[in-house]
């Protein structure tokens, strides 16, 4: 059956021609931007109307599109800045006896943020004239070893008052901008890369993000943005497409939480909505399935087909909640202009590991392909063709993987010592290594099939999708970034789930 | 056959596996589109390595220059 034939939830609307035409109108655009608003005051996002307002200069002045990016980005700064870290500094000026009243500490953050920011405008003004240079041609390599260096030096020299107060300041202003300076220096170096006021749209844009970025830097934004009004209007209906897509997930997601877990927040917002319509008197009946989170911690009294269920709603929950959030971000950027691919794409149609890795956390995956991935693949062990491949991949999803959760998660470095940070990352260490070694024997397999995907019988790809389902399922139960529970807790759960008792 | 010929007939089978039989342009950005995805640039990688002898340590990895035939010319004649 072709694509166009099959049933859809959410309607093709760039495929019909008179919406497309109504949406190049002054009015058409009007109503588009009215819906985008409307589905983000739906979804309940954060700043809803100031998106959308900017949106909507986006949508009418095509022509200054990055520059607004830009300008955009410098009011998210100033007034919506909330990937800084300021409670985690404020905390630690205290416990050093600094004061933390009035604007001192505001002062301070801000200098320290505008000394990264110029310390990198140079690497990059650097990267880009001397491009012979060695910080031209490894440009990643330097910025992510400058700033692990950092917080190898902060977390293991005994630093006191100011001193201290100082190097964490830094640590935690490049945080949240390390992968975003990435980009824009792997950008550097290309001939047709943008100047410093384009790329500085591109770090934590008014879209918002992660501490990856989506889509990837301006070298992406360049050949994603819209060229003419049918373009924009494709892209923006798009973007509409996939708020709708957020509402509609929404039911699956309050579902759990009510029927599974009997959540009492959202089990009376649900009894409120029965109430609106006139259903009173009603009891919600629930499992009393505990989170993941608690069944880990309790495995010993919990009954094991209560834990099954916990972890299968477990896995629903993080892929229900990453595709909300992708949708959300990659809809704000489509509305500003930019054809940004989805995060998140049908995830439940893969047939290998690899590919349910692709579809699952797009973004994330590029960022270890592009930083961790080809560097390693275009450098070693040329001449073994497989064993290139799996080594290249474990590069990527075990270290690259560790190496980025390690970095970004400064604080526990902080606040529990260097060395007590690395012992704490077991679990997270395991998790990727097994991630790593799923993915690169995926791959192994997948090369060399020549056969097309459709060519195999129906039972067949849902053998390989149920299995690769489960497989994630169950990894997700050691997707865990935190560092106070040993691996051996999270191994004797396991365990029990196949009622093996440890 | 040219080298654009070749090139194309490579990445066809390439999105053939995918079931993926819509036409492309030289100038079609396959990637960027998400037409080819990380795994399939890898076999474009080895591809021009062995075909063409291009060390990608050397030249530096960039996806955008697998992005289409066109840019995969280029890169080629640039070696």
């Amino acid at each position: 059956m072709s694509n166009s034939a099959r049933f859809r939830l959410v309607p093709q609307l760039e495929t019909y021609p008179w919406l497309v035409s109504f949406g190049q109108t002054a009015p058409g655009k009007a109503a588009l931007l009215g819906a985008f608003a409307g589905g983000l005051f739906v979804n309940r996002v954060n700043y809803w109307l100031e998106i959308s307002l900017i949106a909507a200069v986006m949508s009418y002045l095509p022509t200054w599109r990055r520059l607004l990016t830009s300008v955009a980005a410098l009011y998210w700064l100033i007034f919506h800045h909330t990937w800084l870290n300021g409670p985690f500094l404020s905390a630690l000026a205290k416990a050093e006896g600094l004061r933390t009243d009035g604007w001192n500490l505001k002062v301070l953050f801000s200098g320290i943020l505008a000394a990264v920011f110029c310390a990198l405008a140079v690497f990059f003004h650097y990267a880009r004239t001397r491009r012979s240079s060695f910080a031209a041609k490894r440009p990643v390599l330097l910025l992510v070893a400058s700033y692990a260096a950092v917080l190898a030096a902060a977390g293991l020299i005994p630093l006191h008052g100011m001193t201290r107060l100082l190097a964490w300041g830094v640590v935690a202003m490049t945080a949240p901008y390390l992968w975003y300076f990435a980009y824009a220096l792997k950008d550097a170096s290309s001939k047709s890369s943008d100047g410093a006021i384009l790329q500085f749209g591109t770090l934590q844009p008014f879209w918002g993000g992660t501490n990856v970025p989506y889509p990837k830097g301006a070298a992406n934004l360049r050949t994603i943005e819209a060229r003419n009004p049918m373009d924009l209007c494709i892209t923006q209906l798009k973007a509409i497409k996939l708020l709708i897509w957020v509402v509609i997930l929404r039911v699956p997601s309050i579902a759990l939480q009510v029927f599974v877990h009997g959540e009492p927040r959202q089990t009376e917002r649900f009894l409120g909505i029965l109430r609106s319509i006139g259903l009173t008197g009603w009891n919600v009946p629930n499992m009393g399935v505990p989170s993941l989170d608690i069944a880990l911690h309790h495995a010993a009294v919990l009954p094991v087909p209560a834990a099954w269920v916990s972890v299968i709603t477990h896995f629903a929950e993080v892929l229900i909640g990453m595709t909300m959030s992708g949708n959300l971000i990659i809809g704000c950027c489509r509305m500003a202009g930019f054809y940004a691919l989805r995060n998140t794409y049908r995830p439940l149609e893969a047939r290998t590991v690899a590919e349910f890795w692709n579809r699952y956390y797009y973004y994330f995956k590029e960022l270890l392909v592009e930083f961790f991935f080809f560097p390693f693949f275009t450098r070693y062990f040329k001449q073994y063709r497989r064993f290139r491949l799996f080594a290249a991949t474990m590069a990527a999803a075990t270290m690259g993987n560790m190496l980025y959760h390690f970095l970004r998660d400064y604080e526990y470095v902080a606040q529990m010592g260097f060395w007590q940070a690395v012992k704490g990352f077991q679990v997270y260490a395991f998790y990727t290594t097994v991630l790593g070694l799923g993915i690169g024997i995926s791959q192994l397999r997948s090369q060399g099939r020549e056969r097309s995907e459709g060519d195999a019988r129906w039972w067949r790809r849902a053998c390989a999708t149920a299995g690769v389902l489960l497989f994630f399922c169950l990894l997700e139960i050691f997707d865990e970034e935190g560092r106070a529970f040993r691996l051996g807790e999270y191994l004797r759960f396991f365990l029990r789930l196949f009622l093996i008792p440890v | 056959m040219n080298d654009r010929l070749v090139i194309r007939e490579f990445l066809q089978g390439l999105l053939n596996r995918k079931d993926d039989r819509a036409v492309f342009s030289d100038s079609d950005q396959l990637i960027t589109s998400g037409r080819l995805q990380s795994i399939d640039t890898l076999e474009v990688v080895v591809f021009l390595e062995e075909k063409y002898g291009i060390d990608f340590s050397e030249v530096g990895f960039d996806q955008s220059k697998l992005d289409s035939i066109d840019s995969m010319m280029a890169l080629i004649e640039q070696k």
